[in-house]
């Protein structure tokens, strides 16, 4: 077996400012300790708490996620596995990234609802996470039922950035990207 | 039977509630995987109080991150509230914040303005 590039890795991790990065099957504890760690970053680097506090909603709301589609879905570990990755831009800010196996036709109708978002200022963003806060409950969804991206996006410096990656058949590996 | 503890965890706000004293305190932050089971307990407590108590209730919170699900839990306790506050039940909430954090404050405020109940958000110095 070819033996890993650490260092290259490394050299990548660098340039390509990542503070922290995850890859591999996510429980609820992991959540909980990768949350942790980031807190501690941020409030090493300085960074206000409110910005802080906006990084890491963003983190919270992406991987949370991910765990409901999977348990939602089904999926085995491996397949439940997320790609989180936090970095800097050039210009200082914040850019959170995750990433999951999705359904092919579950993906697409995310993009097509993250492109519906896109669209929106602000003001239009506060009125629909209401509007999405006043929805019944789903009778099995544990979660915020679909606050979540509302959320993120209203926390997002810009509009979200999602894509798709064909993987089989039936699957995709979805891709979500907001800057702080 | 009346009382209502539930200690805090780092996704977990911890929880006290004192019937004679009309007052359930939350503190800490919110990001449980599932806050519907989480909040049922503390949903079904505000209810008997309101429902079994005739006395004015006060809910002092103290939260800081909220996800979004806590955010929606947290909504339906104050749909109970403004349902009372219509029947003409003495209901109130006091938020406090860290005034370094504002995000907190925007929160909150979010909140206060689908409540027509005396809702009071005020800076923390501690």
């Amino acid at each position: 077996m070819e033996s890993i590039d650490l260092f290259g890795l490394r050299e990548h991790f660098n340039r390509s400012r990542i503070l922290l990065c995850f890859n591999g099957p996510i429980s609820r504890s992991l959540i909980e300790e990768i949350g942790n760690a980031l807190k501690n970053y941020l409030q090493a680097d300085s960074v206000l708490p409110s910005a802080a506090m906006d990084v890491f909603s963003a983190y919270v709301e992406m991987t949370q996620n991910i765990r409901h589609y999977a348990l939602s879905r089904g999926y085995d570990e491996l397949d439940s596995s997320a790609t989180i990755v936090v970095a800097r831009d050039a210009e200082g800010r914040y850019v959170v990234q995750a990433g999951n196996l999705v359904e092919v036709r579950d993906g697409e109708a995310l993009l097509q609802r993250l492109d519906e978002l896109a669209k929106m200022d602000k003001a239009q963003l506060k009125a629909a996470y209401k509007t999405q806060l006043r929805q019944p409950r789903d009778e099995d969804a544990a979660s915020g039922a679909g606050l979540g991206l509302i959320d993120v996006a209203r926390k997002s410096a810009q509009p979200l950035a999602a894509s798709l990656v064909g993987c089989s058949e039936t699957r995709s590996f979805f891709t979500l990207r907001a800057v702080i | 039977m009346n009382a209502l503890t539930i200690e805090g965890s780092q996704s977990t706000p911890s929880i006290f509630a004192d019937w004679d004293l009309g007052r359930l305190i939350m503190q800490g932050d919110s990001y449980p995987e599932n806050s519907f089971e989480f909040f049922g307990p503390v949903i079904d407590w505000i209810e008997r109080y309101l429902s079994e108590s005739a006395a004015p209730f006060d809910l002092e919170l103290r939260l800081v991150y909220m996800n979004t699900s806590s955010v929606k839990a947290m909504m339906d306790i104050f749909d109970l509230l403004e349902d009372a506050h219509g029947r003409g039940r003495q209901v109130s909430v006091n938020w406090y914040y860290d005034p370094r954090n504002e995000r907190v404050l925007d929160l909150a405020d979010e909140f206060r303005e689908d409540c027509s109940f005396p809702f009071e958000i005020a800076a923390d110095e501690q």
